[in-house]
């Protein structure tokens, strides 16, 4: 059971234990590397047993060791050069040596790891698809095989006309190859920047992000480190424009720093704890209401509701007013351009 | 429950899993833990497996859930392993698929008509030095036809050094033809020029060697005679083979086109491997007996032999005597949509 997406070169397979998950196809300049990677190998197995054999021959004073050391030799050269990937792939659990350098594996159209049969199938075909040219063989008898340069053409039209590409030999096997790297980083984007809790407190507790919501906020957050400040903004200002309305905040709230803070507050706040260490920025209010008061100290009772320590924090919000010199306090905190720094919510991959 | 504590509280078993997919990672065996170790994997998997399908529930963030799905395509895979090949299973292979597959293969009859009728016909013409005198010489080239008849000026005789060492570049070389006539079969059109040269040049040689005015003719008749039957019939079967793979593109009798090449590819396996057996058989043949200074009637004798044991192979072996198979070949068959109305009017 598997289901391909029409514009990306992933695949989804249905497990038994009913679980759909995804893989990555393998395009053609991935197997093109681990192809070589495999012909080297191949002629290398073969160099070292000839090597092996002419060792033998030269040392032991049999009857007629020699020829049949020769027949033995191109009996060998024969066998691996058909079967060395069929061998591999069964016993290697769909890898041969180029395939395992490259972080590829082939497995069954359905998911199920590959067989015999298909192995054979599949690794016989090989000589069509690296064809033409590999075809002129049967007219030149007598020249060496070291001059052959097949084109492939025949498999890699197959491999970029077909969904899963796949070459002749897999069509013909019902096999795919996929990407199985060996390791996958899990990624965690983590928020440093201490304006973002401040913001997330004031992002009223009766608002659910919906589920494409939440999707669009962890992409966005995924992706802002490779954006400018003000792309960001750009970017940010079609989804936030409607929601500052709707939290009734201060229209020059900036809108990059409200949907860090919605993130936030989906993904990563802890529902338990309270918006306890807001640090000097406490009390620095972005909502609507608040505008007007904030700068005359005598309103403070009135905004005990929604900063409990404003009283208490007051010398420190001057501080911070004082540091960005005439600029308000709430827009140094949400629309500037210097005081957000770009690694303010970084990508910390962790294992 | 937020992501951060999901991923803070899953992310040690994700660990975990990974480093048991490690250990697996060559020959499913795990050397450090064991069989408590693939107990712990499977337990592990399963878990990751209810993670996966849980993403979307936990609003998990895009990156973490294709971390989950490449944790659990990994483990998927150490889980899930190709079976090796087994031996056991090539007599069954040979003895009984092969055979069957042959008797009732019409693109087996196909590709031997082809390949006996092209020989038979290149033979006549080039024996024939009244009618066609050019036709041998223009087809191989006269360089080539010199080179034939000196090599058998000489009666034939070697030593053993000789014979083991050529029953070794015939199984290279002649097999090596025989799969590449396979594989072309995808592409049908480079298999069937295969076998027709084959078929043709061998022919032409044939007919040129038997001519009166040849030298030598005797010497090649006593080389080619007992390797003849396996040689033929091995090269008619690998031009089957490659031919029963490349009808599944377009014979698809009601299936898609792909799932009919990946049905017929495997049918055609069997023929393939029967002829590999006979291309062996025929190599050894011509390695050890034909080049061997043995009375002409033991090898004629060998060639009738095994002209017998190949038809005792495609016809006893190869007869449909199993209920289950002739069912599956009826149902195999293509529906004749006028077999009901040649039915009625049989009838009236």
């Amino acid at each position: 059971m598997t289901t391909a997406n029409a514009l990306d070169t992933t695949i989804a397979v249905v497990t038994p234990e009913n679980i759909s998950f995804e893989y990555q196809l393998a395009g053609p300049f991935r197997r093109l590397p681990a192809y070589l990677i495999d012909v080297a190998t191949r002629w290398a197995v073969i160099l070292l047993i000839g090597l092996m054999l002419m060792l033998v021959g030269l040392f032991t004073s049999v009857f007629s060791i020699g020829s049949f050391l020769v027949a033995t030799g191109l009996v060998v050269y024969f066998v691996i050069s058909w079967f060395y990937g069929t061998f591999l792939e069964t016993y290697f659990n769909g890898r041969t040596v180029g395939k395992w350098a490259c972080g590829l594996r082939v497995i069954c159209v359905d998911g199920r790891p590959i067989d015999g049969t298909r192995a054979v199938i599949r690794n016989l075909v090989r000589i069509a698809d690296i064809a033409p040219y590999a075809a002129l063989t049967s007219f030149i008898e007598d020249a060496s095989p070291l001059f052959w340069v097949p084109t492939g053409m025949v498999g890699f039209v197959s491999i970029i006309c077909t969904k899963r590409m796949q070459r002749l030999g897999d069509l013909a096997a019902g096999t795919m190859v996929v990407v199985d790297e060996k390791s996958w980083r899990l990624p965690v984007t983590k928020i440093e920047d201490p304006r973002v809790p401040a913001l997330a407190s004031y992002i009223p507790g009766d608002y659910r992000v919906t589920r494409s919501m939440a999707r669009t906020l962890a992409v966005y957050c995924e992706r802002r480190a490779y954006l400018t400040p003000a792309r960001r903004r750009e970017i940010a200002m079609h989804l936030t424009t409607p929601l500052i309305e709707k939290f009734e905040f201060r229209p020059d709230v900036d809108p990059d720093l409200l949907l860090v803070a919605l993130y936030h507050a989906t993904f990563l706040a802890d529902v338990r704890v309270e918006s306890a260490s807001l640090g000097p920025l406490a009390g620095a209010s972005p909502l609507l209401r608040d505008t007007k008061r904030t700068p005359s100290q005598g309103n403070a009772p009135d905004n005990a509701t929604t900063a409990p320590a404003f009283d208490n924090e007051t010398s420190v919000v001057a501080t911070v007013v004082s540091e960005s010199e005439e600029v308000l306090p709430l827009e140094a905190m949400f629309n500037d351009e210097i005081g957000l720094p770009s690694n303010g919510a970084k990508e910390v991959n962790e294992r | 429950m937020n992501v951060a504590m999901i991923l803070e509280k899953r992310q040690q078993q994700w660990v975990e899993l990974e480093q048991l997919c490690d250990d697996l990672e060559l020959t499913g065996k795990n050397r450090k833990t064991g069989a408590a170790g693939i107990s712990r994997f499977a337990t592990l998997y399963r878990a990751a497996c209810a993670d996966l399908a849980l993403s979307d529930a936990y609003q998990l963030p895009p990156a973490t859930v294709t971390y989950l799905h490449r944790l659990v395509a990994r483990a998927h895979n150490r889980l899930y392993r190709a079976s090796r090949i087994d031996p056991t299973t090539w007599a069954d292979t040979l003895l009984r698929k092969a055979p069957q597959q042959i008797f009732a293969d019409p693109c087996v009859r196909v590709a031997s008509l082809l390949f006996f009728g092209l020989f038979t016909l290149a033979t006549f013409l080039g024996a024939n030095d009244q009618w066609f005198p050019d036709f041998v010489p223009q087809l191989v080239g006269q360089e080539q036809l010199d080179q034939l008849e000196e090599m058998y000026d000489q009666p034939v005789s070697g030593s053993l050094d000789h014979y083991i060492a050529m029953a070794g570049f015939y199984i290279m070389h002649n097999t090596g033809i025989g799969l590449k006539c396979f594989s072309f079969g995808i592409l049908i059109i480079p298999c069937l020029f295969e076998l027709a040269f084959n078929a043709v040049s061998l022919g032409a040689m044939f007919g040129y060697m038997s001519r009166e005015s040849t030298s030598g003719g005797d010497n090649f008749l006593h080389f080619v005679t007992a390797h003849g039957p396996f040689e033929l019939t091995a090269i008619a079967l690998a031009g089957g083979a490659g031919l029963r793979f490349g009808i599944g593109l377009f014979h698809t009798k009601g299936l898609t086109r792909r799932h009919s090449l990946r049905e017929s590819a495997s049918r055609a396996v069997p023929i393939m491997a029967a002829s590999a057996a006979l291309f062996f058989l025929a190599a050894f043949t011509e390695g050890f007996i034909s080049p061997s200074p043995l009375p002409y009637l033991f090898k004629a004798a060998w060639a009738i032999l095994s002209a017998a044991l190949i038809s005792f192979y495609f016809v006893v072996l190869g007869f449909p005597n199993d209920q289950r198979q002739i069912n599956r070949h009826a149902a195999d068959a293509p529906l004749d949509p006028l077999a009901e109305e040649w039915d009625a009017i049989n009838a009236t």
